[in-house]
Parts: structure tokens; C-alpha cells; sequence
């Protein structure tokens, strides 16, 4: 037994682990960067090695957690002033366990994918220290034990993702994008301050139970106003709807796909993203407490849900396509928590941190593969419009995204058929409202999603295509200009076009499946995207024995779980499963029979395919009103701060240097005389105050 | 001899004046000399603080320590009396810490390298001075001896605009002093005995009107310095010409002094008229933070751009030592001696940049990341430390001050509920301007114009070096903010203490900051 006490009193080398990892390469890159560079393997080696040390350790700790260790914590005084203490340390929990299992199974695999898809890249060994980094930080959010620690964390996530979506800081996209990135994710942060600032005001604690407690006491006893309580949980609210990608914060995420694939496979789909979600679970105490806040949340999961899929069956990109995708996701998991079904938000979480994070690294396979036949333009490497037909080519990629593919249409036994069906579920109890669009958005999801595999993986290939891809290079360059703005031509955009054309050097014909460094993590991912779900079937469900609320009771769930209602299960799940299979067909007689027309039915609904198209217009609306706007208000107060403030400051300087004239008499240049005046000064100032 | 009666303060103020006379006298053909002698005596005076404070200060103590005290001139009961306190004794070794980098960094400088060398060990005393004295009198005068070598590094070695900039500097610093003098005389010569001792000073009991005038006149004085709004405008100016190792000492310094002496004389010795004052001093800090925020995002010219989110990285300054709480006056010094850090890295990297480009209008760059990574690197680390991120100093020092100012009960809840919101709003216009600069100076297709004609050569060791030294401490302090926290915890908590019992005895009958009906916090139940 003392074995395990002493891997929790070192629980925090977890996060440890990797932060040094990056902090010696890091290090090496800033003092000896030739050297380093260089030493790509042994970089690479050390921090995947670390890193599957905290991935062992995480499974121990996890393991530990479900023979039923208690929480462990330990906390050390961080800052503090006076009578006032600020508290730092980690705790270990079940959900803390579990997530430090997801987080860390799915970065030593996209770890050992990036030897793989970056290993032509010059940026090699930064990429590794900037994902170790991110390792740390997210392992750090997880074992957080208090609202503020978490918010040190989540920042820190945010710092990682802004420096990988601009890893290829050549490119302008990449360059706007981790901007935008991180502006928008301040933006919730903003609201998660003064969110936590409130409850510490209201209760002064910043642990996540003791809140619940106060506030629950403070608001039953009438010190604290309901609606102020609510106003108060939304802000800290805020901070997942940044970070989880949800309506109206979501602009990033898609944009975020500039950057590195195995990124988008880590941060923007399996693990950063979901923090708001976990977030939300560790709020839970908090939040349940006040109905109007989880209504909040619920809808704005189910309009974030529901968005993000009708966006998604439009999209070209593969890469944003799965954005969008993942943004649905999150909605669905959001939605949960907002039901109140603290399990079944879990269990989609981590269910979809598998399946999205196999996807992802699969359309990384492909565009890898793209690559060799278009070059490194991600214009016409990841449109879908150039691929088709890579299923002879590339069939472990191949098959694993179609597992993938079927997971997250909730096809059984398939791991997201169990996640999103309790979701679902318990959706219906509480609001079948809810649950249609819930439902809906399922359908759209298959749809989408199978049109994508089928647009990607079967078919004639039209990589080679000459007409599409000039046309798709007419687009890029039409998009650049228009992000641009008239007038802005200059030298720095010409140099598009020669990007586009030198490298012809390599191009082969046909595609090829990718190294046995990318496809071991897709088949190692396919694993838990097909069974994982069986732990949290609704028979047997020890998922949710495991992860529950904190205070519910675990006979309960016990007791709910020997009252199962088959009936009541086979309509649930026989409704969600045959809205996908309608969503599948259809996407089978578009894009794979060809019996219906695609480019027909859009011309039929052309606003409704300019809405998904445009992305419902929302980063237009959001670049006139806050991008310009913010511009336009800050030139302005600059003019102010010029010709006014400094005017002024001029303007006396002026009057002075022309009164100074006339003055000449005075300044007789004796020192006596100027003393005379200070000193005729001070009296009167004393004087003056001694009459008052 | 005993190492507790040493003169540490004395000797280290007087040792890089006096070596910087021999300056002259060294033979010196290439101007290599005497940059390594100037370094080494910086660096022999910044062992020597670390040492005295080491062995002769005991942070538990919250009274002045290290003290000494010799009559100077005995008609004008003018003494040399210095010593340090929790309030001085960081500020003290930021200086020399940020003085002997600023050396180091000036190793560039090929324009008359004596009288250079010569007029930073006369800032590096004039500085230290400001920091350790504790007679008003010679308060004044260091403050003012330490004014004639910025302007002349200003005007001699400054940009294209260098004499307009030293001159508005001048006149708007000479302005403000004049203002502490005449205060300072008033308060000596206020009640029965005439003294310019600050201890004496502050254990006057003044007449409420009295120190209302008093600290208005404080308050101008040092708002300059700060700056605060309105009185800012020399700051662009001033950062704008300056070369960068004299920039490091305007930005992680000289700002420093206004908010101590704010501190030491304004909250310290007039508490009462702090209390009416306070209120206003976090409008202003409000504006500040907003305004200088807007203003920097919309400038053009990079250093501008840097010396605009200085001040407004000195409004959590100013709602710090307005909070009337312990943890809000912490954070006031926490951001003083972070943005100390972090500012004088940032300026030091502008500059190292503009080495290169040679131009410092963010049109003409762009794309320069491909060929600098080092300084890309190290430029986005300090930028991110000035956007307040997470173990970095400047979150820990703004966190403190949020915190401290929102459970703050000298104010009411709707003051607070605004006050907060608005600084908040802060927090999301930061990163803004902040990394709209690391865009367009490093990321993109590369700027052929600049390409073509300026060699960028990635950072030297020696800037490698310097960067390192600051983001230690920074990530340190980061980190675990009590290493600097508990330096100065006694005398903040104790002078917390009395602001608190003045302001609110006072008030029996009216809350004095409160501008609205009182909501107070929910009390809790244990």
C-alpha cells in the first residue's frame, strides 16, 4: 500500500514531467539552436519518452482511483499578503485521474504522429518542445484544485495553442489565426475573472466545493440575491464558451486549423477544447444550484451543437470540416452539462477525444499524402474537391477514419453511439425541445460526416486535376485579397504566387499511405474508438459509477442503474440511430451513387448554402463591429491623445516661451530672489491651511 | 568589524559616483575599456546591495533597517540620513540589477563613450538615492540629480527628435519637482519643529485641509513621474528617442520612483487626505489602463507603442495603492518591480530590433521572425510576460490588485462592480495591441523591402544573456510570488494597518469612498 501513497505524494511530476522536457529543449534551441536543431531524433526521443512516463504514472494514479483510493490533495501557500493566503497544489480525483489518462494516452500518440508528419519540417524539434509544453499545461488544468489555479492553466493552454496555430508564423493565415485565437479566448478569460473574482467576493473561497456551499448558503439565506448568483456563474461561464469553441466565442476554432494537424488532433479536438467542459464539471457544485445558469448552458450547447453541423455539411476543407464538427461536439457535451447529466458529458468527452483526435490525425495522414501530389499549399492539400478515391492508396488511413467516421454518427457499437445517446437521454427528460435539435444535429452530423469519407476516400481521384486546382487557387488568392482590403496591395502578397510555384520539385502522381510512425497512432486510436463506449453502455453502465457529481451519492446511481428500462432504451437509441442512418443515406446517394445532385439541391436553397457556406456571416458581422470598431476607436483617442492632451502641453510650452520674453526683467539671476519666492510660496500655503 | 553597522547604503549610493570620476583618467583608445569598467563597478555595487541585504535586513522587520545618519549641514538640519524598508529594499535591487544590464546593453554605443559610461554610474547614485534616503530634503535633491543625466542621454545620444523630447522631459519633471519642494518645506516647517526627517515627517499630526494641499501637490509631482493621465505625454516622447539601454533605465526605474514616493509620502505620511484622494486615484488608474491601452494599439511607431502600454501597465500601480487593502498595495509593488523587469526587456528587445531594421515603424517591418528567431523567441516570452500571463510576474501582480480592489471594503460594491469591470476590460485590450505587434514585426511573408537592404543577424550572446537575466526573476517571481512578496509583506501589512484604522476611524458617520449606497459583502458563515 505504500507503493501507491507515495505515487500520489509524486503526482506532480505528471505535469513536471513533460514542463522539463520543454524547458531543456527549449533551452538548447535559445543557446544552441544549430546544435539542436540538428539532434532532431534524441529531442524527439527524450520528450516522447517523458512524456509516456506521465502517461504510466497517470495509469497508475488512475488505476488507483477506481479500486477506490480516496481524493488525494496537497496544497502548498503560493502568494500570499498579510492574513491573506493564496493556495497552490493537486488534487487527485476520479475525474481528475481520468482526465489525466485521456490527456495523456492522446499526446504521447500524437507525439509519436508528429515524428511521422513533420519530419521534412526545419521547425522539428521547436514543434516537439512547444507540445511538450502544452502536455504540462494541460496536465497542470486538470490536477488544478481550485477555481484560480485553473484559471494559471487555462491561460497557459492558450498561450501553447496561440504559439502552435502560428508555428508556420510565414504564413498570414497562421499569423491571424493564432491571434484571433487568443484575443477571442481573453475575451471569455475576461469573464471568468471577474466570474471568479465575484464568487471569491461573494464566498471567499476559491475551492470549487466550498463555493457551491457558501453560495447555495448565501442564496437560500437571502444575502445573496438568485439573479446575482446566476450573473456571477455566467461569467465564469464565459471562460468555456471561449475555450470549448461555443456560440458566440467560436470564431477561432476553425480558424485554428492553420496550424500543425497533429495540433488540431491535440489541442483543438481531443484536450484544450474540452477544458470548458471540464471546467463546467469542476463548476458543477456551483452551477446546479442556480436552474437559470443551466439553462443558459444547455442552449447555448445545443445552438453551438446544431451550428457548428449545419456549417460543417458545407465546408471543402477537410480540415475545417472537422472543425466544425468538433464545435458540434462540444455543443452536444456543453448541452449535457446544462441537462445536468454530469456523466454523460464526461463519457462524450472522452469518447470524442478519441474518435476526433483519430480523425483528425487521419486527415493529417491524408494531407500528408496530398502533399506529395499537390505540394504545400494547404489551399489545395486539404480540399476535398482535389482527393477522392484514397481508399486504394491509403487504406489504413482509410479504414481508420471510417471507424472514426461511424463512432461519431453514433452508429453502435461504435464508442459515440453510447456517449451521445445518453446524452441524449437525458436530454429528453429534462426538455424534449432540447432533444430534438439534439436529435436533428445528430442527423446532419451523419450526413456531413459521410459525405466528407465519401469525398475523400471513394471515387475517382482528382488529385491530378489541373482545371480544380486553378480554380482553387482563383479562390485562395480571392480570399486573400479580400482579407485584405482594397488598397493593400503590396510586395508582401506577391510573394503567394511564388510559394505556389516552387515546389513542383516533388510531385509524384498518385499518393501513398503515410509512415508507420502516423498510422500506429491511428490504429492504437481506433482501439478505444470502437470499444470504449462499452464501458458506459446503459446496462452496465461503470462509466458513470466512476464519474459522478461530487456529493451525489453513489447508491443512487446504483439503484437507477438496476431499474434499467430496455423499452425505454431501444426507442431512444433506435430514434437517434435512425436519424443517422437517413443522414447516411442520403450522403450515399450524393456523394457516393451520385442520384442526387449536390450543386442542384444548393442552387434550390441557395440562401440557406450561402448561410452554412459563409459561416452564418458571423466573422463579417464580428470584423465591422469589433475588429474595425476597436481600430477606429483606438486611432481616435490617439488623435485625442496628440492634438489634444499634447496640444495642449505644446500650446503652454508656447505661451510660456513667449510670455518668458516679457519676462526677462524678473530673472535678475540672483538666488536669493528665487528663494524668496519658494520660501513666499510655502508660508502662504501654510497660512492658507492654518486659517482654513 | 560588525557587518550589521557597515555603511552598506552609503557606500553602495556613493561607490559608482565616485568611480565615475576616474572615468577621464582611464586610457582607454577603443572605448572597450571603459565599457568593462563601467560593467564591473556596476556589477561589484550589485553584489555589494545583495550582500547588505542578505546580511544586514531581516525581512520580518517591518522599520527601516540598514540605517545611518550624518549631519550634513547643521543651519539647514540637512542630513545625510539613509536606510530601508520593505518599500525601498526592492526597489533598491531592481536598480542595480536593471542599472548593470542596462551597461551591459549599451555595448553598442560608439558616440562618446566616456561621458555615456560616466552619466549612467551618476544615474545608477542618483537612482539608488531616491530609493534609500530618508530626509526629505535630500530626497528632493536626488530626485533632481538624477534628472541631469537623463537629459543629457536623452539629448546627446536620443533619436531625430532627441531635444524636443529631452526638453519636454525636463521641464515637465522640473515642473513637477518644484511641486515636491514646495510641499516638502511646508510639511517641515508645519507645527512646532522645523525637521526634514521622513520618520518626523510622518509622525506630524496634520490639519485635514493641510494635507489635502499637500498631497495634491505630491500627487502632481509624481503623477508625472508615473505618468498619469494627463500629464503623460512626455513618456511617448522621451521613450521615443531614447536609445534602448537608457530606455530600460526610464522604464524599469525612473517610472518606479513616482509610484514609491507615492507610497512612501502621499499614502505613508498625509493617510487622511488619502482617503478623500483614493477614489480619484482609481478613475485614474482606470483611465490609465483603457486609455494608454487604445492609444497604444493604434501607434505606429514601436517604442511608442511599448512606452503607451507602460502606462498603462502603471494604472494596477496606482488602483493598488488605492485599494486600502494589504493584498491591493502588494500588488502595487509587485507590478512595480515586475514591470520593472519586464519593461525594461521589452525596450531592450525594441532596441535590439531597431539594431537591425533600423526602422522602428511597424509598416516597414513584417516577416522578420524567418531570420531572427532568437529574438522572435525571446520577444514573444517578454510579450507575453506583459500580457499578464499566467507564471509570469505581471499576472501574479495584477491578480493581487484585481483581488485586492474587488474584496476591498473601503468602497461600495457598485464603485468596485464598475471599477473592476472596466479594469478588466484592460486585460482583453492588452493582448490586442500586444501581439498585433509580434505580428506584424515577426510573422508573415517576409518584408522584401527590409530583406533586401538590412542585414538581420539573429540575437548575439550577450542579448541572449541579458533576456535571460530578466525572464528569470520574471518567471520566478511567476512562479512563486512569495520569494519577492515577503520582502516587503511586513511594512505594506503595517502600513495597511494604519491607513485602515485612520480612514475608517474617521468615518464614523459617512463611508468616505463610498460614492454609492453600500452593498456589503455577504458575510459568511464558518
Amino acid at each position: 500500500m505504500e507503493s501507491i501513497e507515495a505515487i500520489y505524494e509524486y503526482a506532480w511530476l505528471v505535469p513536471v514531467l513533460p514542463l522539463v522536457g520543454a524547458a531543456i529543449v527549449g533551452t538548447g534551441l535559445i543557446s544552441y539552436s544549430q546544435t539542436t536543431s540538428t539532434l532532431r531524433r534524441p529531442a524527439a526521443v527524450f520528450i516522447v519518452s517523458l512524456t509516456g512516463a506521465a502517461m504510466v504514472l497517470s495509469f497508475l494514479l488512475f488505476f488507483s482511483q477506481v479500486q477506490g483510493h480516496e481524493t488525494y490533495t496537497r496544497m502548498i501557500e503560493w502568494a500570499s499578503a498579510g492574513d491573506f493566503r493564496i493556495t497552490m497544489g493537486y488534487t487527485i480525483d476520479h475525474l481528475a485521474s481520468l482526465m489525466l489518462v485521456i490527456v495523456t494516452t492522446v499526446a504521447f500518440l500524437v507525439m509519436v504522429y508528429t515524428d511521422g508528419y513533420m519530419a521534412h519540417d526545419p521547425g522539428y524539434v521547436r514543434f516537439y518542445s512547444y507540445l511538450s509544453l502544452f502536455s504540462s499545461s494541460m496536465l497542470g488544468l486538470v490536477i488544478s484544485p481550485n477555481l484560480l489555479q485553473v484559471y494559471v492553466f487555462w491561460e497557459l493552454v492558450g498561450m501553447c495553442s496561440y504559439l502552435l496555430i502560428g508555428f508556420w508564423y510565414g504564413r498570414k493565415p497562421a499569423a491571424d489565426a493564432c491571434q484571433k485565437a487568443f484575443v477571442t479566448n481573453r475575451v471569455g478569460d475576461f469573464g471568468l475573472l471577474l466570474g471568479m473574482l465575484a464568487l471569491f467576493w461573494a464566498t471567499g473561497s476559491f475551492e470549487f466545493e466550498v463555493m457551491g456551499d457558501r453560495l447555495t448558503e448565501l442564496v437560500t439565506t437571502g444575502g445573496l440575491t438568485t439573479g446575482l448568483a446566476a450573473i456571477f456563474a455566467i461569467l465564469v461561464f464565459l471562460g468555456p464558451v471561449a475555450k470549448s469553441a461555443q456560440f458566440p466565442l467560436h470564431v477561432w476554432l476553425p480558424d485554428a486549423m492553420e496550424g500543425p494537424t497533429p495540433i488540431s488532433a491535440l489541442i483543438h479536438a481531443a484536450t484544450m477544447v474540452a477544458a470548458g467542459v471540464f471546467l463546467v464539471a469542476r463548476m458543477f457544485p456551483v452551477f446546479e444550484q442556480l436552474p437559470t445558469v443551466m439553462t443558459v448552458v444547455a442552449w447555448t450547447g445545443a445552438f453551438t451543437a446544431f451550428m457548428g453541423a449545419s456549417i460543417a455539411i458545407t465546408q471543402n476543407d477537410i480540415k475545417k470540416g472537422l472543425a466544425y464538427s468538433t464545435m458540434s461536439q462540444l455543443g452536444y457535451m456543453v448541452m449535457a452539462m446544462g441537462v445536468g447529466a454530469y456523466g454523460a458529458g464526461l463519457f462524450h468527452l472522452m469518447t470524442h477525444a478519441y474518435f476526433k483526435a483519430m480523425l483528425f490525425l487521419g486527415s493529417g495522414s491524408v494531407i500528408h499524402g496530398m502533399e506529395e501530389v499537390v505540394g504545400h499549399n494547404p489551399a489545395l492539400a486539404q480540399d476535398m474537391r482535389l482527393m477522392g478515391g484514397l481508399r486504394k492508396y491509403m487504406p489504413i488511413t482509410a479504414t481508420t477514419f471510417l471507424i472514426g467516421t461511424l463512432a461519431i454518427c453514433g452508429i453502435p457499437p461504435f464508442a459515440g453511439f453510447w456517449s451521445k445517446d445518453e446524452i441524449l437521454g437525458s436530454t429528453f427528460e429534462v426538455s424534449p425541445v432540447l432533444w430534438a435539435v439534439g436529435w436533428l444535429t445528430a442527423g446532419i452530423t451523419a450526413f456531413y460526416m459521410f459525405r466528407m469519407y465519401f469525398s475523400t476516400f471513394e471515387g475517382e481521384f482528382r488529385g491530378t486535376n489541373k482545371e480544380i486546382q486553378i480554380q482553387l487557387k482563383r479562390e485562395q488568392l480571392m480570399a486573400m485579397g479580400a482579407s485584405l482590403g482594397p488598397g493593400a496591395m503590396n510586395s508582401k502578397e506577391l510573394t503567394l504566387d511564388a510559394e505556389a510555384h516552387d515546389d513542383h520539385g516533388h510531385h509524384s502522381e498518385v499518393p501513398h499511405e503515410s509512415p508507420i510512425a502516423m498510422t500506429f497512432p491511428l490504429m492504437a486510436l481506433a482501439v478505444p474508438s470502437v470499444l470504449i463506449g462499452l464501458l458506459g453502455t446503459p446496462f452496465a453502465n461503470y462509466f458513470e459509477a466512476f464519474i459522478h457529481p461530487p456529493g451525489e451519492a453513489v447508491e443512487a446511481l446504483a439503484e437507477a442503474g438496476g431499474a434499467f428500462d430496455w423499452s425505454e432504451f431501444l426507442i431512444m437509441g433506435g430514434s437517434s440511430v435512425g436519424i443517422g442512418l437517413i443522414g447516411i443515406t442520403l450522403a450515399v446517394m450524393m456523394y457516393r451513387t451520385r442520384q442526387l445532385d449536390p450543386s442542384a439541391i444548393a442552387d434550390r436553397i441557395k440562401p440557406l448554402y450561402q448561410l452554412s457556406k459563409n459561416k452564418w456571416y458571423i466573422d463579417e458581422i464580428y470584423d465591422v463591429v469589433f475588429v474595425q470598431g476597436s481600430r477606429k476607436l483606438a486611432k481616435q483617442v490617439l488623435e485625442i491623445d496628440v492634438r489634444i492632451v499634447d496640444g495642449l502641453v505644446n500650446l503652454a510650452g508656447f505661451v510660456t516661451l513667449v510670455s518668458g520674453e516679457g519676462l526677462k526683467y524678473l530673472e535678475n539671476g540672483r538666488a536669493q530672489f528665487y528663494a524668496l519666492i519658494v520660501f513666499g510660496a510655502v508660508l502662504g500655503l501654510v497660512l492658507l491651511s492654518g486659517i482654513t | 568589524m560588525e557587518l550589521a553597522h557597515f555603511p552598506w547604503l552609503t557606500v553602495t549610493i556613493l561607490l559608482p559616483i565616485t568611480a565615475a570620476l576616474f572615468i577621464p583618467f582611464i586610457p582607454d583608445k577603443d572605448g572597450r575599456t571603459i565599457r568593462w569598467y563601467a560593467l564591473t563597478v556596476g556589477l561589484i555595487d550589485f553584489v555589494l546591495l545583495v550582500f547588505a541585504f542578505t546580511q544586514g535586513y531581516d525581512i520580518s522587520n517591518p522599520d527601516l533597517q540598514l540605517t545611518e545618519s550624518y549631519t550634513w549641514v547643521a543651519q539647514l538640519d540637512l542630513k545625510w540620513s539613509v536606510g530601508a524598508d520593505g518599500l525601498s529594499m526592492p526597489l533598491i535591487l531592481l536598480t542595480g540589477f536593471i542599472t548593470t544590464l542596462a551597461i551591459l546593453a549599451s555595448w553598442p554605443v560608439t558616440l562618446k563613450p566616456r561621458l555615456f559610461y560616466f552619466l549612467m554610474l551618476a544615474m545608477y547614485s542618483g537612482q539608488l538615492g531616491v530609493f534609500a534616503v530618508q530626509d526629505m530634503l535630500l530626497f528632493f535633491f536626488m530626485w533632481e540629480l538624477e534628472l541631469i543625466p537623463v537629459y543629457l542621454l536623452l539629448s546627446i545620444w536620443g533619436g531625430k527628435k532627441r531635444l524636443y523630447a529631452a526638453t519636454k522631459f525636463i521641464l515637465y519633471t522640473a515642473g513637477g519637482s518644484l511641486f515636491i519642494l514646495v510641499a516638502a518645506l511646508a510639511m517641515a516647517f508645519y507645527g512646532d519643529t522645523i525637521t526634514f526627517d521622513m520618520g518626523a515627517l510622518a509622525a506630524k499630526d496634520y490639519a485635514i485641509n493641510f494635507q489635502l494641499l499637500i498631497y495634491a501637490a505630491f500627487l502632481i509631482a509624481y503623477a508625472v513621474k508615473l505618468p498619469i493621465f494627463p500629464l503623460h505625454t512626455w513618456l511617448p516622447d522621451a521613450h521615443g528617442e531614447a536609445t534602448a539601454p537608457v530606455h530600460m533605465l526610464l522604464a524599469g526605474i525612473l517610472l518606479k520612483m513616482g509610484g514609491y514616493a507615492l507610497i512612501r509620502m502621499n499614502v505613508g505620511m498625509l493617510p487622511d487626505a488619502h482617503a478623500t484622494f483614493a477614489p480619484v486615484l482609481v478613475i485614474f488608474g482606470i483611465i490609465n489602463i483603457i486609455y494608454a491601452a487604445l492609444t497604444s494599439f493604434a501607434q505606429r511607431n514601436l517604442k511608442r507603442k511599448i512606452a503607451y502600454s507602460s502606462i498603462s501597465h502603471m494604472g494596477f500601480v496606482i488602483i493598488g495603492i488605492a485599494s486600502f487593502t494589504n493584498l491591493g498595495l502588494s500588488g502595487a509593488m509587485l507590478q512595480m518591480v515586475s514591470h520593472g523587469l519586464i519593461g525594461a526587456s521589452l525596450f531592450f528587445l525594441v532596441g535590439a530590433t531597431y539594431d537591425r531594421t533600423h526602422t522602428l515603424i511597424l509598416n516597414e517591418m513584417g516577416g522578420v521572425g524567418k531570420k531572427m528567431p532568437k529574438i522572435f523567441a525571446m520577444f514573444t516570452a517578454c510579450s507575453l510576460a506583459s500580457l499578464a500571463l499566467p507564471g509570469m510576474s505581471g499576472f501574479v501582480a495584477e491578480l493581487m490588485v484585481f483581488v485586492g480592489f474587488a474584496t476591498s471594503d473601503a468602497y461600495s460594491f457598485t464603485f468596485r462592480l464598475i471599477a473592476v469591470l472596466l479594469m478588466a476590460v484592460g486585460v482583453i485590450l492588452t493582448p490586442i495591441y500586444l501581439l498585433s505587434m509580434l505580428r506584424e514585426i515577426f510573422y508573415g511573408p517576409e518584408n522584401r523591402d527590409l530583406v533586401e537592404h538590412e542585414v538581420l543577424v539573429d540575437a548575439e550572446p550577450r542579448e541572449v544573456f541579458i533576456i535571460a537575466c530578466l525572464l528569470v526573476p520574471i518567471i520566478g517571481f511567476g512562479f512563486y510570488p512569495k520569494l519577492l512578496t515577503q520582502v516587503y509583506d511586513a511594512t505594506t501589512l503595517r502600513m495597511t494597518d494604519m491607513l485602515r484604522s485612520k480612514a475608517f476611524a474617521a468615518s464614523d458617520t459617512a463611508q468616505p469612498l463610498a460614492l454609492m449606497p453600500v452593498l456589503q459583502a455577504p458575510e459568511i458563515l464558518e
